[in-house]
Formats: structure tokens, sequence, C-alpha cells
């Protein structure tokens, strides 16, 4: 039986495709057994360890998932994402812990004692009335303009932290912020917390992939390709711009209250411009306009520089520069290798 | 296929991590005692903490070089704390929990101190720092210990020198910002306490260049001495030099930043003459001087002298407390060491702990500049007149 061109040219496509899945099924495959051998024996070697790195990424997820709203999907870079992120933490801090420990007071600090669950609600509607006030003013503005201005905020914000001395206590910090409490269950332990979190991040995530699956998030990528025939199809792009700033930002806001219920300590150091950075840079390694692309970058970026702890036979002296060195080259051979990241389509 | 290319750099990743997360072996009593480690080598505190860092080292090594503690060498394991508490909660975790590390030296930064020591107190794991300085740390927990003086003890140290010398009533000019507000409240505090009187009070935003309208009025007071509290140098220095050019010429007091190496290019001969308490190395302490003549020698520098001394003299108690306890896993054993010691080393002789864990008969160095051709790399710029007078 003799068959056509046509039908023999399909039938060799149909079989490289075949091929071609079962290899990447292969690949799949191995992969995950690596994952899941990695997960095994970095819990078998320590288990606090492993749940501390869950926590963090959890944290640093929930950022990077909101941050990609603004970034990749409206295509507003943004550097001021921190100020959110440090909002949320004081917030928590501020409204939850009980300060009679201080020694040397230089001002009068208020004390509010709330329980954690009812601090994380005023958290993420501070951090959103903030945004929306600034968001107001920044809507104007698109393009480089735009990071210049949240680099604004970003300094702004910082320097706020470090000197309204009455509210944050300033360089020195607010201690012993509260853990998470539900009735006469403390959520003290560290595993319990890595749920807590592992919990609101997937609400997060699902909010999030509601919001870039719906008709808003259409009008958002559109807006990221060109605003001003968003404008001409009739969408009022200023309200769609502030919407998903403030929402990126509550989101920030209870990141940052699960931060500062997580460290128990909370002072400007943590809320630098270098953290805003690494937060961006978090979100492009893991893809532009992608929430798989910002869970995969924070879990990199997370293994990656926890893992530097574990190089072996670096001098004791220089131990953190060596580190830090090794990681900032890894990162510049992804970019190399990678430039729109693990999972995403767009470059900047 | 995105999807696996994602899963192929996790993999790598993990294959990475599987590989260094292997090289962790079981201990046995035969191996080295193992010391944590925790400072911030990269970071805001990264000239602190590789200072401190590399002080442990040239202790450790001294030591094994004696023949170790009981027969045993003390094996060094360093994290990175970054000075922040993130980095410092991540950083013990690694010690304690695939280390194995129960006695923790560090940090030197307050804010990671702060972060890892709830988790220290939970655990029943040692935090000892050199270098933390926040007053809070004071009640931070039973496991935590500093051989570093809390800021409250440099205003006490000031307002008693202003005392001593003579001032009855003094002008303050305080940057805003914590430190420096902490210590003048600290020393206004004690200066009063003493007796003395507070006849002028000025505070200025850390961008201010020009100080000169609130000098002005400050001396209107006609204060018998001008106490400046400043965060960075570069102020430190300008409120000297604007205060000389304003024609005042009576006693100026100070902390440790009006005295830094920047501050005195900028003030230049305004300075000369300038007192300010500061932590210091007493010259004629042998143990000191042989620690900066070995860290010279070791790292062809020297910086933060002080620093260098408490650091190493953290390792040095380590070691006694280990030849007591014997088992680098008795972290209760070494607190109570702690808790008991008497130590004589680089940064004093017979000092001790409090019930809180802070270091108690230590105190700061009074210090005078000198005139500008005397100022060399070695004297830092000032000599020390001696250790600040007691109440």
């Amino acid at each position: 039986m003799n068959s056509s061109p046509a039908t023999t040219n399909a039938s060799l496509m149909a079989r490289g495709m075949t091929a071609l899945r079962e290899k990447g099924d292969i690949e799949l495959y191995a992969n995950v057994f690596v994952i899941a051998w990695a997960v095994i024996i970095t819990l078998w070697q320590g288990t606090g360890f492993a749940v501390t790195l869950g926590t963090v990424f959890c944290i640093w997820a929930i950022l990077s998932v909101s941050l990609n709203l603004v970034v990749g999907y409206t295509g507003l870079l943004s550097v001021g994402h921190i100020g959110f992120f440090g909002i949320g933490a004081y917030g928590m801090a501020i409204l939850t812990s009980d300060t009679s420990y201080e020694l040397l007071r230089t001002e009068s600090i208020a004390q509010f004692g709330w329980p954690f669950f009812a601090a994380l609600p005023v958290c993420v509607i501070a951090a959103g009335a903030v945004a929306l006030a600034v968001g107001a003013v920044f809507n104007r503005f698109r393009d480089d303009i735009y990071v210049l201005v949240s680099f604004g905020f970003a300094i702004i914000a910082f320097n706020v932290f470090l000197s309204w001395r009455g509210l944050t206590r300033g360089a020195y910090g607010i201690r012993d912020v509260a853990r998470p409490k539900i009735g006469s269950w403390e959520v003290s332990g560290e595993l319990d917390f890595l749920i807590l979190c592992a919990v609101f991040l997937l609400i997060v995530v699902g909010i999030s992939w509601f919001l870039v699956s719906s008709s808003f998030g259409r009008v958002l990528k559109a807006i990221r390709e060109d605003e001003q025939v968003a404008q001409v199809f009739g969408y009022r792009t200023t309200f769609y711009k502030l919407a998903i700033w403030v929402i990126s930002a509550m989101m920030a806001g209870l990141a940052g209250g699960l931060f500062g219920s997580f460290t128990t300590f909370v002072d400007p150091n943590s809320f630098i411009l270098l953290e805003s950075m690494l937060l961006v840079s978090i979100v492009i390694l893991g893809g532009l306009a992608s929430i798989r692309g910002s869970l995969l970058g924070a879990l990199a970026f997370v293994l990656l520089e926890e893992g530097m702890r574990f190089i072996p036979f670096l001098p004791s002296e220089f131990v953190g520069q060596a580190r830090q060195v090794v990681l900032g080259v890894l990162l510049v051979l992804l970019m190399l290798f990678r430039p729109q990241g693990l999972a995403g389509r767009y470059k900047l | 296929m995105i999807t696996r290319r994602f899963i192929s750099y996790i993999g790598l990743t993990a294959i990475v991590l599987t590989f260094v997360f292997g090289l962790g072996c079981e201990s046995d009593s035969d191996d080295p005692y193992r010391i944590g480690v925790m400072e911030s080598l990269t970071g805001p505190g990264e000239t602190y903490g590789t200072v401190s860092n590399q002080a442990k080292q040239l202790a450790v090594d001294e030591i094994n070089a004696a023949g170790g503690v009981n027969g045993r060498m003390i094996e060094l394991v360093v994290e990175d704390s970054k000075c922040g508490a993130q980095d410092a909660i991540t950083a013990y975790n690694k010690l304690t929990d695939v280390d194995g590390v129960k006695i923790i030296l560090g940090t030197s930064c307050s804010g990671a101190m702060l972060g890892a020591a709830p988790l220290a107190e939970e655990d029943g794991v040692i935090l000892f720092s050199g270098l933390a300085t926040n007053p809070d740390i004071a009640t931070a927990g039973d496991y935590i210990f500093r051989t570093s003086m809390s800021d409250a003890q440099l205003g006490v140290d000031t307002g008693n020198l202003m005392w001593a010398d003579g001032v009855r009533n003094v002008a303050t000019i305080t940057e805003s910002t914590d430190y420096a507000e902490g210590v003048r409240r600290t020393t206004a505090a004690q200066f009063e306490k003493r007796g003395g009187q507070i006849v002028g009070e000025e505070r200025y935003a850390s961008d201010v260049t020009d100080f000169r309208t609130q000098l002005t009025k400050l001396l209107t007071a006609n204060p018998d001495a001008i106490h400046i509290a400043a965060q960075s140098e570069f102020s430190g220095g300008t409120v000297v030099k604007q205060l000389r050019e304003l024609d005042y010429n009576g006693p100026i007091y100070a902390e440790v930043v009006v005295v830094g190496a920047t501050a005195l290019e900028i003030a230049g001969d305004a300075a000369n003459g300038v007192k300010a308490v500061v932590a210091d190395l007493d010259p004629g302490n042998s143990t000191a001087q042989q620690v900066i003549s070995s860290f010279k020698e070791k790292y062809d520098y020297i910086t933060l002298a002080w620093y260098v001394g408490s650091a190493y003299d953290d390792v040095y108690i380590t070691a006694e407390c280990l030849k007591q306890t014997e088992d680098d896993q008795d972290a209760d054993g070494f607190r109570d060491c702690l808790y008991d010691i008497t130590w004589s080393g680089a940064i004093g002789s017979n000092y001790s702990f409090d019930e809180n864990g802070e270091v108690v008969g230590l105190s700061n160095v009074v210090v005078q500049v000198l005139p500008t051709g005397e100022r060399t790399g070695d004297n830092q710029g000032y000599e020390v007149l001696g250790p600040a007078p007691l109440e």
C-alpha cells in the first residue's frame, strides 16, 4: 500500500514529536526525581534548616508574584516594592510587639498588643492605602521616569522607617514581634509557620492567577504592549494601572506581615534599596509575566543563595565574600543563557 | 517544553545542593571542637564582621598551634549573617541544624543578633557576641552574652568624664538618629545625676551641612563645654569645624564617630584637643599590643582595634569554657561557665558577665585628638588619656 508524500511527512513528524515528547518526559521524570532526592537529603541533613528555607521561599514568592503583576504583566518597572513590604512588616511589629523590654527609651513608643491575625489585615490595608496615595501620582509616569519615581519611593520609605522613631524605634528596630495564635494554639513551631506561609502563598497565587486569566489581566497585558492603543479601545488605563498597583502592594504588605512575625525583629536594614533590586532580579530570573516563573525564580534564588553556604574548601576568613562572588557569577551565567528568565516569555 | 526546561534548571540546582549537603558527616569524640561563627561578612556590617571573623581565626590558629583544648583542635564553622534578621535566622538554622553546633560566636550586627536570639533561647544555644551594642540585647535571653559594651555605657562614661573635668553646664548638639540620640540621652542623664546642668539642646537631620545657626544659639547660653553626638563622621567633623569658626575655644566632648579618620580630616586643626569616650585597647595592656601585632602580621592591616581584641578574647574565653565542659554540645555547661568566669585579655582585665550576660568590669577610654602634625595612621589621630572615670 502506497502512501502520499504528505502523509509520510506527517507520519514522520508525528513519530518525531512522540520521540521528543518521550525524551522530554524522561527529562521531566529525571528532574523530578533529583528534586525529590535533594529535598529528602535536605530534610535528612537538617529538617529545621529546610523548613526555614521553605518559609523564606514562601515569603519571597509572595513578593515576587505580587511584583510580577506590576512589572511583568503591566510593564511598569517598579523598584519601590520593598517599601510596601516594609510597611507590612512594621505594621505587624508596631501592632503586636510589647516594647517593655526597652532600656533606652528615646521616644514614647505606642503599644497596641494586638494578636497576629488582627494585625495582618491592617498590614495589608495599610500597604494598600499608601499604594493608593502614591499610585495616584505614579500613574502619570511610564518607562524610565517610572523607575526613578519608584526608586524615590523606596528611599523615602526607608528613611521613614529610620527616622520616625516614635513609631518605629529607628535604627534600634522592634523586637518580640508576635507569632500567630489561634485560641490556645500558638503557631510557634517553624513547621507550623511554614504551613501558614504556604497557605497564604497559595491564596496569593490563586488570586494572581485569576486576575491575569481574566479580562482584567488581558487589559494589563495590552497596557504593557501599548498603553495608547488600549486607551483608543476605550479602556481607562489609569484605573487598571492603579488597581493592579494597589493589589500588588497589598500582597507585599501581607508578605511583610509574615516576614515581621517570622523574624520577630524588624529594623530598617531589611528594607534597603538593595533588597528591592534583589526582588526585581528574582522576578526577571523567574520570568516576566509568568506566575509560575515568579515561584521558580524565588525557589531558584533561595536555593542558590542558601546553597552557597555549602560550598566547600573556601578560606574561612573570606568565606562570605567568596560565596557572594560565586552567586553573582551563577546569576550572570543564568541570564546569559536564559535572558528571558526561567519561565518568561518577555525581556525587559 | 518550557516547563521541562524550568525543571531542568531547578534540577541542576538540586544536584548542586545534593552534592554539597552530602558532604555533611557525623562527628565523633576525636574530631575538633566545632564552634559556630556568625558574622556580617557581607552587607552593611561587612567591615566589622570581617575584622571580627579574622580576629577569631587568629585566636583559633594560636590555640591549635599550642596543642588545642584538652588535646582537641578548635574548628570554626563560619556563616554570613549579612547584618540582617532574616539571614541571621537562616545562618543560625544552618549552623545548629546541619552542622550541629551548640555554641555560636557572633553576631557583629545587633539586628542579626536580635533576629537569632529568640531561636537560640528556645533551643538552648549560646550566642556570644563581641560587637553588638544595641541596649535591647541585655534582655534578649539567658543564653545570650556579649563582650561588647552597650551604647548606654558610652553615655554614662561621657557624663562622668565631663563632670570629672570640672564642667558644670553643657550644651548638646545631636544628630537625629537613634544611636546619637541614645548617646545624648544617657550622657545628659548621667551628667545631671552628678549635678551638672544642660543649658542648651539642638538636633540636626543627617543631610544638613550647615550648623552655624544652631551652634550660635547654643553658644549664647555660655556653656562650659559642648557635647556632640553624631552618627556620621561627615556631620561630626563639620560641627567641630564650624564651632571653631564661630570662635568657640572651649572644650568639646564627643564619642567615637567625631574622632574617626574622616571626621578628623574634615575638621583639620579645629579638632585639636577634642576629647572623646571610645572603646579602645589600653596601650599598657601587653595582650592587646600582642594581638594588634599578630593581626597586622597575619593580615597586613589593622582597623577597629578594639573589635579585634573583643573577638579575639571571645575565642579564648570559649576555649577556657570548653576546657571545663569538655563538650562542645554542652551549651548549659558553657552558659554556667560564662556566668562564673572572670577574664583578663586584650580588651581589659578581670571582667565578667552579669545576670543578663552583659560584660561588666570593662570601661571605655578617654582619648584626646592630637595636633594635625602629630596625627598618624598608627595613633589614629589621638592619644589615649586613660580609662573613662567612674562615678
